[in-house]
């Protein structure tokens, strides 16, 4: 007893147990003013993350009210392959993102789809879509807006028109797309048996909403990664690209040359796009009332499109925002001698002055061979981004 | 035990204090004492004295050009501050690169986060494009600064500038484009110009050094504004003729040489104290 009270009132125990209170006041203090105490979560998502690959954008364009996770991306490829998420059940007018987005073509309709006609496609009451299709690649890079005008963009005033998230709302309501309306989707995909359990698992609520339904697919289509392709893997060092190959490279990244580099990229870019909006020299009189002048109204921009990847440009006929051209060849020919002047004509066209870049018929068949090599068949056939073998409620 | 609550008892108050203060001090702003300078580096762009207009046909040349001006895109590096001790102070930030397009207005403005010493300052002096040394293929993964890239088989790395332009003289009956971009320069052997013939490569990025009166004794904030003078680019001591180059600058060491020499003329410096 007298030991144990010296030692209590020894001033070294007073100065340790100053210490203790002190740093537990602390610790409680600083704790509930750094963050508010939650109850314990009850649910968690598996946040996924994309593995860059070598040499691609480090920027990722995620939404932070939309991180990435499995369950996420699992409910939404369920979501963007069931023709349900049209709101009808009929057989005839079912409608999803794959009606039109075939992972065979690179997420693209195809120039032969049986409905299609000639790759144009069209929504559930027969309109027709105002523009020919994008393919789904590497998406989650765009940063200049999504779709041939790029009205879908971070910088576009209206919250509702910002990221693939609202495209999915879009596709809902256009007269020529599903042409429906987002109660009667949530109502529908509410109803069917396994995927309230899919939305908890996502998001924590087991009630089917809007938002939620868009977020899913959005997840879903970012995983949508390309980055196999024959040239990807020449970057790398791991093959060799063949003679006609390594000429219609030069060709490609030269100035004197076909020039594509400045607007589809090439060695320092590996999507094969900048995502940005020119005019390429196809007409001189422009009709159609959306293109990027109509976003935003600058003289210069008018005729101009957000230039494509040319990745996977095999499986994507036919080409251009309004499929004029239904060959690579078509296409070859137009840049090597159809070019047209108009005043918004983009100043990279510097081979207008020729009305093309004037190459022969072998250096065309050598870039014809390069643009082949950007070919990535790992990516038409990932079982990831494939049809699920059984809907939630098979 | 009692008597070591009861002794703790007297802490309280100040620890709570203190705790308090911690927290608060989290949510607000920390100020730096003004005992150091810090400046924004700003650029701005001129066509003969005149704020340059894009998109517009309205310039000429001393040759009887017409041209606009559809994009200015260029880099500048290695920036420095040369102060009256002597001494050359590097900008560190962002490894002393700076990107700017002249359409954002965002990118035209470089808050340098560099604590510069409370010195006097004659003289900034910058790189024209990227240094040879970082210069590198892969620098910039993102854009914008990726779309810079110059194709590896033309040297690598990134284009010093791309000034995208259109022109038209009076022979013409519509403007065409002209592209001038400058980047790493090729040296081939048999004159003709085959990327398989290329047997050296010229870097092609200059140093420009500008006298300056920056006064940071009193620390603070202060403006370097550098004025680009397009119009310098072309009536320089070699007059710059659009249609000498049909076939563009990116393979062609005499039409960049003729831009670079004219190049170091074409920026002036303000400052605001
Ligand atoms: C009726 C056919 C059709 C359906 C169904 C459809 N799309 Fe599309 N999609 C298109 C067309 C056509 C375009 C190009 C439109 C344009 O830009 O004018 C496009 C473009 C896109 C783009 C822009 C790509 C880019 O590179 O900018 C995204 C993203 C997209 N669709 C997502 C979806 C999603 C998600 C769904 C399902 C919710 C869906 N689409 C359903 C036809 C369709
Ligand atoms: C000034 C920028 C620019 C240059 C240079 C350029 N393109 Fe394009 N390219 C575009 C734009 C913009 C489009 C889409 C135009 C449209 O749809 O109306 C396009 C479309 C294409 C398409 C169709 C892709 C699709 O999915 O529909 C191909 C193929 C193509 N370009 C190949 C090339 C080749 C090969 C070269 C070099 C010979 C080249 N481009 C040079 C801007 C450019």
């Amino acid at each position: 007893m007298k030991r144990e009270d010296s030692i209590f009132s020894s001033p070294g125990f007073r100065y340790v147990a100053f210490l203790l209170l002190f740093s537990i006041t602390i610790l409680i203090l600083t704790s509930s003013c750094t963050k508010k105490t939650e109850p314990a979560a009850p649910f968690r998502a598996t946040p996924y993350t994309i593995q860059i690959p070598l040499h691609f954008p480090q920027e990722l364009n995620i939404p932070a009210d939309n991180p990435m996770t499995v369950e996420g991306i699992a409910l939404g490829r369920f979501l963007f392959y069931d023709g349900r998420l049209s709101g009808r059940p009929g057989p005839d007018s079912l409608m999803s993102c794959a009606t039109c987005h075939i992972q065979a073509h690179s997420f693209v309709c195809g120039i032969d789809h049986p409905d299609f006609t000639g790759g144009h496609p069209h929504g559930l009451t027969g309109i027709q879509t105002s523009h020919f299709m994008l393919p789904m690649i590497n998406l989650v890079w765009t940063n200049h807006g999504y779709l041939w005008n790029g009205l879908v963009s971070a910088d576009n005033p209206q919250p509702a028109l910002r990221n693939i998230e609202d495209v999915v709302r879009l596709v809902i309501e256009l007269p020529s797309e599903i042409c429906g309306d987002t109660s009667r989707t949530k109502a529908m995909i509410g109803q069917i048996k396994g995927y309230p359990e899919l939305f908890y698992k996502a998001f924590g609520s087991s009630t089917v909403t809007e938002k939620n339904i868009a977020r899913a697919i959005a997840q879903f289509v970012r995983t949508l990664i390309s980055a196999d392709s024959k040239f990807d893997r020449y970057l790398l060092g791991k093959i060799q690209l063949s003679n006609s190959e390594l000429n219609g490279y030069v060709l490609f990244m030269t100035e004197q040359g076909g020039d594509c580099f400045h607007c589809h990229g090439g060695d320092g870019n590996p999507l094969f796009t900048t995502n940005l909006f020119y005019n390429n020299g196809k007409d001189s009189v422009f009709t159609d009332p959306f293109d990027r002048f109509s976003i935003t109204g600058s003289a210069a921009d008018l005729g101009a499109y957000k230039a494509p990847t040319l990745r996977n440009l095999v499986f994507t006929a036919p080409y251009m925002h309004d499929g004029r051209f239904k060959t690579i060849d078509e296409v070859l020919d137009f840049y090597n001698a159809g070019l047209v002047w108009s005043p918004s004509i983009s100043p990279l066209m510097h081979h207008i002055a020729t009305g093309g870049v004037r190459l022969t018929p072998s250096q065309k068949a050598d870039l014809k061979a390069f643009l082949l090599t950007f070919t990535d068949s790992t990516f038409i056939t990932n079982p990831a981004f494939s049809r699920p073998s059984a809907m939630p409620d098979e | 035990m009692s008597h070591i609550f009861a002794s703790g008892k007297t802490f309280i108050l100040p620890i709570l204090l203190l705790v308090f203060i911690s927290c608060v001090k989290d949510h607000s702003l920390e100020i730096t004492p003004y005992t150091q300078g810090s400046i924004i580096i700003s650029y701005s762009h001129k066509v003969k004295g005149e704020t340059l207009k894009f998109d517009t046909l309205r310039y000429s040349t001393s040759t009887g050009n017409r041209y606009q001006v559809s994009d200015l895109q260029y880099f500048t590096s290695r920036i420095s501050l040369h102060s009256l001790k002597g001494k050359w102070h590097d900008i560190k930030m962002d490894d002393g690169i700076h990107y700017t397009d002249a359409r954002d207005s965002y990118s035209c403005s470089w808050w340098v986060k560099d604590l510069l010493p409370p010195e006097s300052f004659d003289s900034v002096a910058f790189i024209f494009g990227l240094d040879a040394l970082q210069n590198t293929t892969g620098r910039f993964p993102d854009p914008p600064e990726r779309d810079m890239f110059w194709p590896d088989i033309l040297g690598g790395g990134y284009h010093s500038m791309k000034m995208n332009l259109k022109w038209q003289n009076d022979t013409m009956p519509q403007s065409m484009p002209f592209m001038f971009h400058l980047g790493t320069g090729q040296v081939y052997a048999s004159g003709i110009v085959n990327p398989d013939s290329i047997i050296g490569y010229v870097p092609n990025s200059f140093r420009i050094s500008l006298p300056i009166g920056l006064d940071l004794t009193a620390g603070g904030y202060h403006q370097v504004i550098l004025e680009m003078n397009v119009d310098r680019w072309f009536d320089g001591q070699n007059a710059f003729e659009f249609a000498r180059y049909p076939s563009g600058m990116m393979q062609n060491q005499e039409a960049m040489f003729r831009a670079i020499r004219n190049g170091k003329k074409v920026f002036t410096v303000k400052i605001t104290n």
